[in-house]
């Protein structure tokens, strides 16, 4: 089979993006395979060409619904009409109707929680799948605000197939890649990794000596230099107070948090998509799914607990190739506070206890986990080990759990504190090694001053005031 | 209005017997049997759930503003108005809020319009690609099976939603701020939405005041939108939004055993539950069904002396009035209490 042909003929493409070629080859020798390419680098096509030569039907299981829909889309727009996603949020009928028909789609996207329906394993059961393919693989291995427990259950699901699994990620360290092999038990992967590096995004580290240093940084970079931004807090009350104090700088910015109301959050979004605002100030909730490619600086105002979400945070800068700039601001105190919030999520044993206690006397879990003074984070956990193990276990998991988290956090300390090449250290973090470094690579190796950043030619999009039913005629005539 | 003077309001009916946490668990909407007695007893029906996801800290901070104005008074337990509080709020308008109807559920009939607007707005401008506005899954498929089949790119189609729309709004009778404040939570083609944030600056108040403003607008458009000839498709996206049942899903499976004749001891057991959330699913029930057979728990001669006795007490605290009535347990002096509202009407 001729993939160049085939490439060009379906996508439109003369030539493979790196790493893509080889992962196809894997897939199409049915092996396993963990595939680490930079987020925006075509991830996709490394399952759907495979799913034009395999016989049966590609199954994708992927995180996010609306990252879900996201693809679907695309590849709909793409022209491929047997595309669908299934999850809990389609109708009763709707499901029923796609579920009779399952063998007419080529692409079956699905969440994680839908594997545990019966009906739906019934089915698939019925038709051939030539191919498992897990999107954002990462979230297996992460305990934090995206920790997917229907994710671990995966493995227990997929091995009653044969059909290879590719597992697909844009980050991944020796660790995630290890519990993506246990949990989606994989059988000998090829790990097929593309280099992680970005050149065209330079890092720096500034030590400042407190809180109130860091906004007047934040207030005067922020003043003097180009947008589109991030800038990335560790509390959603730290994410409100920035944006107020730069508003009355006259910055069009707004913050950005799970305690927002949903519709303004998705208005946020919206805001800045369109450039009418510069800059956003948020909790590690803004990210995912946010396609803007013009982003031209990441700043994180607080210490990341792993250098993985820290490294997923910057990566979301100067996807459009352009030159882009992370700037991590550090003062002394923060390690602490990162350690606190890590530790916040992990239910103590009393907790542990009297959660399990209540639960067993059959009250209600949501209302058991806050009597118990539980997170939501921390009752997901809890529920997933709490339903294969004993309570004892479980402690001893949780155990190993926030000592990991430790561990990940120093290594973040020492990534801030060893005053050595920062490019170099993320990288070998992920056990690459780097070839060859950019002219702007990092504070400690040196940066000029980047004319690029103190262009402020970015027109803010602003709107004129109008009345209500102007607007009203303005929206649908 | 704002959240000040709501929750002045809310106190003064409260009338010094509940704590400054009541209010919280009532404008969050908390389906305890404690706060779906009180929006009975102190007739708060229209301000219950008005603001599902209302911070503490705001909450807290707005309390602390009518204590420090000398507005209101409140020590560990109760809470009340202090006479200039009093004054005060004689001056408000009362609020149009419908919250016992809608429970929050008036977001998931904005949230559609919002949606269906936006869509509307990008086809009839030959665009089909956008990111949603609602994330809600839920919206966007009644959303999409309500714009099937519709002639999304006809100018007509369009210009005959906008001018519904506007009709709506006038007939409802909302202020031109509220008019002005829904204009501004759609978007569309180069039209995207405005925060709360951004309304509270643009129209010099604060965010929690558009927020109520906006959420008052939504209680008064729906009533209007029931006529389904003149507002076909506002009607339509109010489609399952008024609830059906004022009880919850647990108090409803309590009241279908009730109804097959299980004693509550038997309830208790069948369900694996406490008798006491037993008593709290019968009080709803009572409060939600003015036939609820009271007296096969009370005589009426009981309910008589303990009405009478609240009445010339002058309260409707359970403490006080179990010291009176001694052989009467908190449940039935609450069931007596839920009977109230008949006397009055």
């Amino acid at each position: 089979m001729d993939l160049q042909a085939l490439l060009k003929e379906r996508f439109g493409y003369s030539h493979f993006r790196p790493g893509q070629e080889e992962v196809i080859k894997h897939v199409l020798n049915k092996r396993d395979c963990i595939a680490i390419l930079p987020t925006g680098m075509g991830k996709s096509l490394c399952y759907q060409l495979p799913g034009y030569i395999m016989p049966g039907s590609v199954l994708i299981i992927s995180p996010l619904v609306s990252l879900m829909e996201d693809q679907v889309m695309q590849m709909r727009k793409n022209g491929e009409k047997r595309v669908v996603a299934l999850n809990s949020f389609l109708s009763f009928t709707e499901r029923s109707r796609i579920l009779a028909s399952l063998g007419n789609y080529k692409f079956i996207f699905v969440s994680p929680e839908m594997l545990s329906h019966k009906s739906f394993g019934l089915h698939l059961k019925k038709i051939e799948i030539g191919l498992i393919v897990i999107d954002e693989a990462h979230c297996i291995s992460q305990w934090g605000f995206d920790f997917r427990p229907d994710y671990l259950r995966i493995g227990e699901f997929l091995s009653s197939y044969n059909s290879p699994i590719l597992a697909l990620t844009a980050t991944a360290d020796s660790k995630v890649i290890n519990d993506i092999t246990r949990y989606l038990k994989m059988n000998e992967p090829i790990i097929q990794r593309h280099s992680l590096d970005r050149p065209n995004i330079s890092y720096s580290i500034i030590q400042l000596n407190s809180t109130l240093e860091k906004t007047d940084w934040i207030k005067e970079r922020i003043l003097q230099t180009t947008g589109p931004g991030i800038i990335y807090t560790s509390s959603r009350k730290r994410a409100d107070e920035l944006a107020f104090e730069l508003q009355e700088a006259g910055v069009a910015i707004q913050s950005y948090h799970a305690g927002k109301e949903q519709d303004d959050r998705a208005i946020i979004q919206e805001q800045f998509l369109n450039n009418e605002l510069e800059w956003i100030s948020a909790t590690n909730a803004f990210g995912m799914g946010v396609h803007k490619s013009d982003i031209r600086q990441v700043i994180h105002e607080h210490l990341p607990s792993t250098i993985a979400a820290y490294l997923q945070e910057v990566g979301r800068a100067g996807r459009d190739g352009r030159p882009a700039a992370a700037t991590l601001l550090y003062i002394p105190v923060d390690e602490r506070m990162t350690s606190f919030i890590i530790q916040s999520d992990r239910p103590d044993e009393s907790q542990l206890r009297h959660y399990a206690n209540m639960l067993s006397e059959g009250r209600d879990p949501s209302e058991s986990a806050e009597l118990a003074g539980m997170t939501d984070t921390g009752k997901r956990i809890v529920d997933y080990y709490l339903e294969r193990h004993t309570l004892d276990e479980v402690l001893e998991v949780m155990d190993t759990l926030s000592a990991e988290k430790e561990t990940e956090l120093r290594k973040m300390l020492h990534l801030v504190r060893s005053e050595q090449c920062v490019r170099e250290m993320v990288l070998s973090y992920f056990g690459e090694q780097c070839n060859e470094k950019p002219e702007a690579c990092c504070s400690i190796c040196g940066l000029e001053v980047l004319e690029w950043l103190t262009d402020k030619s970015l027109k803010k999009k602003t709107n004129e005031l109008v009345s209500w039913d102007e607007r009203i005629t303005n929206l649908l005539g | 209005m704002d959240l000040s003077s709501i929750l002045l309001f809310i106190i003064n009916k409260m009338n010094g017997e509940r704590t400054l946490n009541a209010g919280l668990h009532l404008l969050r909407g908390k389906k305890s049997g404690q706060t779906l007695q009180d929006v009975e007893y102190f007739d708060l029906k229209p301000l219950f759930g008005i603001w599902p996801k209302l911070d503490e800290v705001l909450y807290q901070q707005t309390a602390d503003e009518l204590i420090n104005k000398a507005l209101i008074t409140s020590d560990e337990k109760f809470c009340r108005l202090t006479e200039k509080g009093g004054v005060e709020v004689q001056h408000f308008q009362l609020p149009r809020f419908k919250g016992w109807d809608y429970r929050g559920r008036e977001k998931v009939f904005f949230g559609r319009i919002a949606l269906a607007v936006q869509t509307i707005s990008y086809f009839r401008t030959g665009s089909t690609s956008f990111n949603p506005i609602q994330r809600d899954r839920e919206i966007q498929l009644f959303v999409k099976r309500l714009l099937e089949g519709k002639p999304l790119t006809d100018p007509k189609f369009g210009k005959r939603i906008s001018e519904e729309l506007k009709r709506a709004l006038v007939t409802s009778g909302i202020s031109d701020r509220q008019k002005y404040i829904f204009a501004n939570r759609l978007t569309g083609r180069g039209e995207t939405a405005k925060t709360y944030d951004q309304l509270a600056s643009e129209l010099d108040s604060s965010p929690s005041a558009v927020y109520l403003l906006f959420i008052e607008s939504l209680h008064m458009l729906l009533p209007v939108v029931e006529n389904p000839e003149n507002y076909p498709f506002l009607n339509k996206c109010a489609f399952d939004i008024k609830v059906h049942s004022y009880l919850t899903d647990s108090a409803l499976r309590t009241k279908k055993l009730f109804d097959q004749g299980y004693s509550m001891k038997d309830i208790s057991k069948t369900r694996n539950l406490k008798m006491s959330t037993i008593e709290d699913h019968i009080i709803e029930m009572a409060t939600n069904d003015e036939r609820f057979p009271v007296t096969h728990f009370v005589s009426k001669d009981t309910i008589q002396a303990v009405l009478s006795k609240s009445e010339e007490m002058g309260t409707k605290r359970l403490k006080l009035l179990k010291n009176e009535f001694q052989m009467l347990s908190y449940f039935e002096l609450r069931l007596i209490l839920t009977v109230n509202r008949e006397g009055d009407s």
